[in-house]
């Protein structure tokens, strides 16, 4: 047998192995993956806190895991209530009239990330306190217009509903229910059981995660509806009827300037400002999501691909990237000394020539050619310019006659150079070039210049001749074409 | 450990016992959590071990990597932190020591040429920045930076030593004013990241004895650097900066190639042109349509527009963004090289993508591409040294287009599940020169708070049309595990295993250790 082939044969055996193990590997490494995070969905799927505060807002705190959103129930005479469930009857469709402003048509609701999911276990109908029993909004939120906090609890407290339905919440721990259909538990309670405890499910709005202040607005004459748009106009008030970002822009335009006068703008005058533990930034990561810009603001939605995007927004304003990240983050990448997986992946180290070929990053965003690159180009041997006992014997370039030998022929590096310049800088030095670009005496003379160049070089020979002379000397005829 | 209620408000506190921070964070966050005078001490640390080989495989360095950083913060120095219309005072600086112990000692020594690599050091040390900054001072009219700092904006990402004075006005616009002196490498506590290319500059102290040595590796000097900037404020829908600086180089260059004193001039001195140019960015945005971003850098002395780009965004549906980039290039180098006068050619970019957010959890990214490298097509006219070849339509080659194209495509995926994610992502570039087309996937998850594992696996082929023999496909994966120790802080270890013919088996190994102790 042809030894070379009982080599291919071996070579094959052991690849066809390799690729088994492979498989092997990978199938356990998916199944290890797919369990960790099978496991750490349950863990983040945990229902927000509930204070003790926030337990006032609601009903009894001792109460069964609660429903979320609207359930259909039905009082003791067995009539359903269908009113109250949703902010429209048949949980139709909010109209953009009526969402606070700077909604949008289609709209998604308010970032998770300020306002958390809220569970909202009691029927509600505004639309009839409003506009049937003519109630003001401060009747029932008077905290509303005296508020400095979002820890501030803004829903009514239980006793002040007992006026009017005759029920008496003094002691939560004893309710007693009204007399007819309007004072009974289920009445109000989604969900509620006569025969379970008298008990009722928990009521929870969470603290938004953002600092406002509702005294001041209120000062200013800034009515409910302007931030909270129409709720009058609704039932059961949601987590849409929260204030948009977009909405405060009115008054509050980012980057806060002394020009929009009273309504500051720096984006710690509504987002929580982290302090030490968030290295002085906003705090950014909240158990009910993460904070990222809108893709209105700065066109800076940080999509998948915003890494490869970022510049754009970076370049206009690096000071709104900087409320968010400190210098460290934009180092880690820019001025690294630790290769990113997600610019640079696999065995990038022998990838990486074809891609500094192809320019599809441009190196220079985070190396210096001159000092990075060249620096471990000379240690590996690679470059012309590196010391005697480590270059290589082998040639990295293609062959002399195809390459640099004169004239110039298809794949003659001058092609190469003129789209793609920065990929010689990466390994050569100026010495490199100069042996043939130099001109008489100095180099080959070889001129590397474009056209039309003669007629701007004086400003350059007058600001700063040092290049010039690298390749000319002073009194050189040709030089003094540009003198 | 360590982090008081004070600074941290409950969510420190709470943290710090180990108790889910689900329900920590989301109390905490609705308090004002910081507090007068918040300080940090942080520092990251990582250890790499992996192998570097030439592309003939003769030459093998050993990386024995240890980068660390020390950096100290003290926050809000004044005591109205909870009022956004206070002045405000921050004093921030890092500090970083980049060791490579798997460096020979021969490599940096200066009686050894024959191994000396110019420039190299085995563990710098560099001051990342320093500086003290204050905002909104005089009624919010006046913001200041003092120290090493760094500059972002379309000239590029930038650092220098000095100070910057910020003046909003009342008008819809500020202005920016700074000077100092351009952070370059080989001079005491720098890197020479920041300092423009196409120059090979560094420190040459102890090359005196042997001036010849290396003459083309240039003694680094003081570059003195003055700038100024316009940009708009107050305005969110709309923002614009006009930038421009200018940087000095001074000191004495090396100017003969080949050894001192064989040609004239050997050295020149004078303070001389680093760099001049010009920059400027805008962004528009209409929430209920789309926005544009644009911009472009245009060098003063090379008198050649560096960067064009412009970015336009079509919002489409609430869920889904159509995007049109374009970007042009074309490289410029320090004022000291060369290489702005040789005949490079421009890049154009033209990019079409898509966004899509399914849900607030999920979102999916992908576009295609092409780019149109250009190359001379006939002999260049007007040249001041007629007998060069670029000149000579005689026994010369010159393509019959002047693009030389490029295609690529991207797509990539991102699944949030609490503060982890699951993410994907493929691209493929085609060129003339070389191919590459891979995908990865890679996602995080912490456990119970504290534990968190890390996992990419991806397959990746490049062809490199010039050198076959280079040409490979990988399979890789990398694993990491790690504990947080307290709010910021992380232990994480992870493991490289790259899986190709030309490396056979690559094998990288990280440690990792973020502490962030804070009052």
């Amino acid at each position: 047998m042809n030894p070379a082939a009982h080599e291919d044969e071996t070579t094959e055996e052991t690849r066809r192995g390799s690729l088994g193990a492979l498989f092997v590997l990978v199938i356990a490494l998916f199944g290890a993956i797919g369990t960790a995070f099978a496991q750490g969905e349950g863990a983040s799927r945990q229902s927000p806190p509930v204070t003790d505060t926030q337990a006032d807002a609601g009903s009894d705190a001792a109460s069964t895991q609660p429903p979320v959103g609207p359930a259909h129930t039905a009082p003791a005479t067995g009539a359903p209530f269908t009113s109250g469930l949703a902010p429209l009857p048949g949980n139709a469709r909010v109209p953009l009239g009526w969402l606070p402003p700077g909604a949008f048509e289609q709209d998604t609701g308010p970032s998770t990330a300020v306002y958390p999911p809220q569970k909202l276990t009691i029927r509600f109908n505004h639309k009839f306190h409003v506009v049937t029993q003519k109630l003001e909004c401060k009747s029932c939120h008077p905290g509303a217009l005296t508020s400095q906090s979002v820890n501030d609890v803004l829903t009514p407290k239980p006793t002040l509903c007992d006026g009017c339905h005759g029920t008496d919440h003094t002691n939560l721990n004893d309710v007693q229910a009204g007399d007819d259909d309007s004072g009974q538990c289920a009445f109000c309670h989604i969900g509620y059981k006569a025969g379970d405890g008298n008990r009722v499910a928990k009521f929870h709005i969470p603290h938004s995660n953002m600092v406002f202040n509702h005294q001041k607005h209120a000062a200013r004459n800034i009515n409910c509806q302007q931030c909270h748009g129409d709720i009058h106009e609704l039932e059961l008030a949601t987590r849409d009827q929260l204030p948009r970002m977009r909405g405060c822009f009115g008054c509050h335009q980012h980057p806060d300037s002394v020009s929009r006068g009273d309504a500051k703008s720096s984006c710690d005058t509504c987002h929580v400002k982290g302090g030490a533990s968030e290295g002085g930034l906003l705090k950014t990561t909240f158990a009910s999501g993460v904070l990222n810009p809108p893709r209105w603001m700065h066109n800076a939605q940080h999509a998948p691909d915003f890494i490869q995007r970022h510049k754009y927004v970076a370049a206009n304003d690096s000071q709104f990237c900087a409320n968010c990240h400190k210098e460290e983050y934009c180092t880690g990448c820019h001025d690294g000394r630790v290769r990113p997986r997600s610019i640079h992946p696999a065995d990038y180290l022998n990838m990486h020539a074809t891609e500094a070929r192809l320019a599809t990053q441009k190196c220079t965003s985070c190396h210096r050619e001159q000092s990075f690159c060249l620096g471990c180009h000379q240690r590996l041997g690679v470059s012309m310019s590196g010391p005697t006992a480590a270059r290589e014997a082998g040639r990295f370039h293609p062959p002399r006659q195809e390459w640099s030998d004169a004239p110039r022929r298809p794949g003659h590096h001058a092609f190469e150079a003129m789209r793609n310049l920065n990929a010689c800088v990466s390994c050569h030095i100026e010495r490199d070039c100069v042996v043939c670009h130099g001109g008489q005496g100095i180099g080959g003379g070889f001129n590397p210049h474009g056209g039309g160049f003669s007629s701007g070089c004086a400003t350059q020979l007058k600001r700063n001749p040092r290049p010039c002379y690298v390749c000319h000397e002073p009194g050189a005829p040709v030089l003094q074409r540009c003198q | 450990m360590l982090v008081s209620a004070r600074a941290h408000g409950q969510d420190g506190a709470t943290k710090a016992t180990g108790a889910p921070a689900a329900s920590a964070k989301s109390t905490a966050a609705a308090a004002p959590a910081s507090r007068p005078l918040d300080a940090e001490i942080t520092s990251d640390t990582s250890a790499q071990f992996y192998e570097m080989r030439s592309p003939t495989g003769q030459t093998i360095i050993a990386r024995r990597r240890l980068t660390t950083t020390l950096g100290v913060a003290v926050y809000d120095l004044f005591d109205k932190v909870d009022d956004p219309r206070a002045p405000t005072v921050t004093f921030r600086a890092r500090l970083r020591y980049d060791a490579d112990y798997g460096g020979s000692v021969e490599e940096t020594a200066i009686n050894r040429p024959d191994r000396l690599v110019p420039g190299f050091s085995r563990g710098p040390v560099d001051l990342m920045y320093g500086y003290i900054e204050g905002r909104r001072f005089f009624n919010g009219l006046l913001g200041f930076r003092l120290g090493r700092q760094y500059v972002t904006d379309s000239l590029g990402w930038w650092s220098f030593d000095g100070g910057q004075v910020k003046v909003t006005t009342p008008y819809y616009f500020a202005v920016e004013v700074y000077g100092g002196l351009e952070q370059r490498g080989g001079l005491p506590l720098s890197t020479s990241r920041f300092e423009r290319d196409g120059v090979w500059r560094g420190d040459r102290s102890g090359y005196e004895r042997d001036p010849s040595l290396y003459p083309s590796f240039q003694p680094s000097d003081i570059a003195p650097a003055i700038g100024a900037a316009v940009e708009s404020a107050g305005v969110t829908w709309l923002h614009g900066r006009l930038t421009y600086r200018r940087v000095y180089n001074t000191g004495t260059s090396n100017v003969s190639q080949f050894a001192s004193g064989l040609r004239s001039p050997a050295t020149y001195d004078g303070t001389r042109i680093s760099q001049e140019r010009l920059g400027y960015s805008i962004d528009a945005t209409l929430p209920t349509l789309g926005g544009i971003k644009a911009g472009f850098a245009y060098d003063l002395y090379v008198k050649q527009m560096g960067n064009v780009f412009a970015s336009l965004d079509w919002y489409t549906s609430p869920k889904v963004t159509l995007s049109l980039d374009y970007d042009y290039f074309r490289p410029t180098f320090d004022g000291d090289s060369i290489w702005n006068f040789f005949m490079a050619m421009p890049m154009n970019d033209l990019g079409l993508r898509a966004s899509w957010d399914p849900t607030p959890r999920l979102g999916i990214a992908g576009g295609v591409r092409a780019r149109a490298f250009t190359v001379q097509t006939e002999p260049e006219k007007d040249l001041a040294f007629q007998t060069s070849p670029n000149a000579l339509s005689e026994a010369n080659y010159y393509p019959t287009s002047a693009i030389d194209p490029m295609g690529g495509a991207n797509l990539s995926g991102r699944y949030r599940i609490g503060e982890g994610f699951l993410g994907a992502r493929a691209v493929a570039d085609v060129h003339r020169t070389g191919d590459r087309v891979g995908m990865d996937v890679y996602g995080e998850r912490t456990i119970e708070t504290r534990y968190v594992l890390q996992a990419r696996t991806g397959v990746w082929q490049w062809n490199d049309k010039l050198r076959t023999d280079r040409d490979a496909t990988n399979f890789g994966y990398v694993l990491g595990v790690g504990y947080k120790l307290f709010p910021r802080s992380l232990v994480l270890a992870d493991f490289q295993h790259d899986m190709n013919r030309i490396a056979g088996q690559r094998f990288r190994a990280m440690l990792w250790l973020t502490i962030a102790l804070a009052k």
